[in-house]
């Protein structure tokens, strides 16, 4: 493999390793029809099965994922780690100004990391963006990065200037920063806490370049605010592209989250937290959301499609989900798979198998194939437990 | 095989208008003659014509997506149930994919060009179109705004399109796309340059040596030369600008002598002062159309209620957020166009909206061609797909038409010639024109469209209702490939319709000079950019071009 970063490399190292068993139900090797046979009778025996994951699969096991939801009429959630995702309600609120990876690239003079930490969690990114390099658009104007968070970062260090902000003031500095980006008079004595000189400096700079792009991560979520902080995110970037071309990228941690929310989408017209209950899609943040249904009890059976949501879950939710009987479907081994009553261990997609991924800014990629494997993808598993449920007669 | 027996048949592809006659089907095609023990459907006091066909509409991909997600408040209310043989979906103006392709079949149209797809996003768009069922798809890849393919055209010395050409195909044959779409060429390019665009065919695309003119031109000539079978397919610069008729027309000036299709003219035929409140001049590109038989436009009418904007110009997108101050998204996709979204309502009281209303009517009742001319509302910009019926009635239905013109702004219509008469109604012949026989021909699918023996087996009949938007909302039999898909109103079968797309042969030569320029400007290699997964493009029909005039 080339041209793969450290995470990149870990990822295939894992998916190479000793893989788990093929079938498994109650820690016991079994043939994959067994296995098939048990999780078909939980998901249908189950009054409100739940269906989390996703982010980690190719969109071909996502659209299989939610014709299975369907057919079980569960509730669907694409579930990463906490604070994954935190912009996606705000988007859908007051919309989004975007752009692929490319534009940010090739145009951008300004680049803001508001609570993202790129050299962290996602390496090659800044080395694509080639902020060291005049991009082309840009001309000769010198390009900078700002980062804004609590601590200094490892893409801090690497910043041509740094603001430190507490997590809890997140939602004051994004709207203090509005007002400075419109000219709005404020209250300064009251907003002393914030870094207003730097945020001017910051405004200013936004309002006077041709293309500039936020970049904001899961730390948006840090305080619990997540869709408060998103939303002030959404509108200042809105606000900035009325005098400038700015648009905003989400940081998202799984590999196909994107995926997930595109492919639920087109099939149902939601990109979270949809209930099948009734017949038809019915999309609820909160209410239909995998922690949500877990945290109140509300699912008797869950089915994890590629995440290790004991890892990743709130501790409730985790409770819950460990006395419920639980299918998992991974090419990797998991605490989530060692808990549950059935384990799939799949071929990986990437790996083994091919597929299609959308890329955190929405281009879809091919997923390649470099080695075989004998074993079942994880839309064939999927596919294999919706066939065998319409056999048993439920339509 | 299946007898359609005795209907009234609207064939005007075949010069049959409204003859009682029998139309047979067997695998998938028109046939000539049935053995007397096939199948029948008793169509005695029905009207019979082929399956729909929608020139421009947008159903599938990226940008249809994004607004899908914008729309939660619009999915709550209109939700479709999964049944044994149907799968569960939302509506709105946005629908999600099954919904679409039921709803469309529902209508009776079973064929289905999706307009507008970023040649990056062609997998986005395959996906969708996969999960689409029963109709058969096609999809227009976006050139307009493309920098490999402007520093190509910038270089070309001479007369010809030059490398162009070989450029183009390859771009069709790396999507499994149908056409050539150019969105406000060169114009999306200059929003990315700090929020601008271009006002004029000669302004400069700035540092990139190229102007719209010069796009329009090169790449209508490689489509000329490649012999495609839909023409360069052009959305103008200056969409919805009072006084954007004369780009229009200069637009049509620079493709006299080469085949062109024009999207949405609705929205490019308005005269005034930039700025100001705009006037009709739908009469002058009706008169143009007639009298360039080598040019044609769908309409996109406007219609009142509920619309998503949905379009590559993202410019316009920007103007539409500050009118409603609503939910707006852009989304600039690397090196090749733009997107913008804002959800819309058109209004009846509202003077720009009413003018824009009679403007599509204009257009639908001056032009004296119906096969050039054809019926879109740009679905969801101008209104959805669902209000086709309505539409028909506002053309077939003269008094209907006026009521419905007296309701709506005064000062609107009174820059418009509806208060002039127009005595005109559309025909039954006529509406199978704009509706099926015209877009057919002009997309090139001579498979589609009519119902002479070896056409495809898509057929939709009708009872004859007074009401014609009653009768075209609810056909009573729409048959897809030979089998009954609709049948009193509901959805019996929902098989995959296929992909559509051209067979386009291009100097594998382009690759070389490709490359580099793939290198410098994409976030992709070239390596990973032409889809080629099976499960992606297939089932699939191939239409060939006639490059120089003949097959491949």
């Amino acid at each position: 493999m080339t041209g793969t970063c450290r995470l990149g490399d870990a990822w295939f190292a894992e998916r190479t390793a000793v893989a788990p068993p093929p079938a498994r139900v109650d820690g016991r090797e079994v043939a994959i029809a067994e296995a098939i046979d048990v999780a078909a009778a939980i998901l249908t025996e189950a009054r409100l099965p739940l269906v989390c994951g996703l982010g980690q699969t190719d969109c071909e096991s996502q659209r299989a994922a939610v014709a299975l939801a369907e057919a079980i009429g569960a509730v669907l959630d694409p579930t990463g780690p906490p604070g994954d995702g935190v912009a996606g309600a705000a988007s859908q609120a007051v919309g989004t100004s975007t752009a692929t990876f490319g534009e940010v690239r090739d145009r951008a003079e300004i680049v803001v990391a508001w609570r993202a930490d790129p050299v962290a969690s996602h390496p090659r990114l800044l080395p694509r963006l080639r902020l060291d390099r005049p991009g082309r658009a840009a001309g000769d104007r010198d390009r900078m990065l700002v980062v804004i968070d609590a601590e200094r970062t490892a893409t801090a260090e690497e910043a041509d200037a740094f603001i430190q902000l507490p997590a809890e003031l997140d939602f004051e500095a994004l709207w203090a920063t509005r007002a400075l980006v419109r000219g709005v008079s404020f209250d300064r004595d009251r907003a002393a806490r914030l870094p207003l000189d730097a945020l001017g400096q910051l405004a200013a700079r936004l309002r006077a370049c041709r293309y500039g792009a936020v970049l904001h991560g899961s730390g948006l979520a840090a305080t619990g605010a997540g869709y408060v902080n998103a939303l002030a995110l959404l509108v200042l970037v809105r606000d900035l592209a009325r005098i400038a071309h700015v648009v905003a990228l989400p940081l998202r941690h799984d590999g196909n989250a994107r995926g997930a929310e595109d492919v639920l989408t087109w099939q149902t017209g939601y990109p979270s937290a949809v209930s099948f209950a009734r017949g038809h899609p019915r999309a609820q943040p909160g209410e239909f959301s995998a922690a949500g249904v877990l945290e109140r009890g509300e699912t008797d059976a869950a089915l994890v499609v590629g995440f290790d949501a004991l890892a990743h879950l709130p501790p409730a939710a985790a409770d819950h989900m460990r006395r419920i009987p639980t299918i998992v479907v991974a090419p990797i081994a998991t605490e989530t798979a060692a808990a549950a009553r059935v384990a799939f261990g799949t071929a990986a997609g990437g790996v083994y198998r091919e597929g299609t991924a959308h890329r955190m800014d929405g281009v879809p990629v091919p997923l390649r194939a470099p080695l075989t494997s004998p074993r079942a993808g994880d839309a064939e598993v999927l596919a294999g437990i919706t066939a065998r449920i319409a056999r048993e007669g439920g339509s | 095989m299946l007898r359609i027996a005795q209907g009234r048949v609207y064939d005007p592809a075949n010069g049959i208008d409204g003859e009682v006659r029998d139309v047979c089907l067997d695998d998938g095609k028109v046939v000539a003659e049935l053995p007397a023990h096939a199948r029948r459907i008793d169509a005695r006091g029905m009207v019979v014509m082929p399956g729909g066909v929608d020139i421009h509409s947008h159903i599938a991909g990226p940008a249809v997506n994004a607004a899908r997600k914008l729309a939660p408040e619009e999915h709550r209310a209109d939700v479709l149930d999964r049944t044994a043989i149907l799968r569960s979906g939302t509506g709105g103006t946005v629908p999600s994919t099954f919904a679409t392709g039921y709803r469309y079949a529902l209508l009776g149209y079973t064929t289905v060009v999706d307009a507008a797809t970023p040649p990056l996003a062609a997998r986005h768009t395959l996906a969708e179109l996969r999960d689409t069922p029963i109709i058969d798809a096609a999809f227009l890849v976006l050139m307009g705004n493309n920098l490999s393919l402007f520093e190509l055209i910038r270089d070309v010395r001479g007369d010809g399109p030059g490398r162009v050409t070989e450029a183009v195909a390859w771009w069709l044959e790396a999507t499994g796309g149908y056409g050539v779409k150019l969105v406000n060429p060169g114009g999306v390019e200059m929003w990315k340059h700090g929020n601008r665009n271009v006002t004029s065919l000669d302004d400069e695309v700035e540092g990139l040596g190229v102007t719209p003119r010069r796009v329009l031109a090169t790449i209508a000539g490689a489509v000329d030369e490649l012999g495609l079978p839909h023409p360069v397919h052009v959305h103008c610069n200056n969409l919805g600008v009072a006084g954007n008729w004369r780009t229009t027309l200069d637009t049509l000036d620079t493709l006299q002598g080469r085949r062109a299709h024009l999207a949405h003219l609705q929205f490019h035929a308005y005269g005034g002062t930039p700025g100001k409140r705009p006037r009709s001049r739908a009469p002058e590109l009706a008169e143009h159309l007639d009298t360039h038989p080598e040019h044609s436009a769908d309409v996109g009418q406007v219609m009142f209620g509920p619309a998503t904007t949905m379009t590559a110009d993202a410019p316009v997108s920007a103007v539409l957020r500050e009118i409603t101050g609503g939910k707006w998204v852009n989304a600039d996709v690397e090196a090749e166009t733009g997107c913008g979204i804002v959800p819309f309502a058109y209004r009846e009281r509202n003077y720009v909206h009413a003018l824009q209303w009679g403007i599509g009517l204009e257009l639908f009742l001056l032009s004296r061609d119906p096969w050039r001319v054809v019926l879109s509302t740009d679905h969801p910009n101008g209104g959805s797909f669902l209000s086709y019926p309505r539409l028909i009635r506002l053309l077939m239905d003269r008094e209907f038409r006026n009521e419905q013109i007296a309701r709506v702004n005064q000062k609107a219509i009174g820059r418009t010639v509806l208060r002039d008469d127009l005595e005109r109604e559309y025909t039954l012949g006529e509406i199978a024109i704009v509706t099926r026989a015209g877009p057919a021909r002009l997309l090139g699918l001579a498979d589609k469209g009519h119902l002479g023996v070896g056409a495809d087996a898509d057929v939709t009949v009708y009872s004859e209702c007074e009401d014609r938007e009653q009768m075209f909302a609810t056909p009573r039999y729409v048959i897809k490939g030979g089998e009954v898909i609709v049948e009193e109103g509901e959805l019996r079968a929902a098989p995959a319709g296929d992909l559509l797309r051209v067979a386009a042969d291009y100097d594998e030569e382009i690759e070389r000079t490709l490359e580099p320029l793939f290198e410098d400007r994409y976030s992709v290699r070239l390596s990973n950019y032409p889809v080629r997964e099976p499960w992606l493009l297939e089932p699939a029909r191939r239409v060939p071009a006639r490059r120089g005039g003949s097959e491949r």
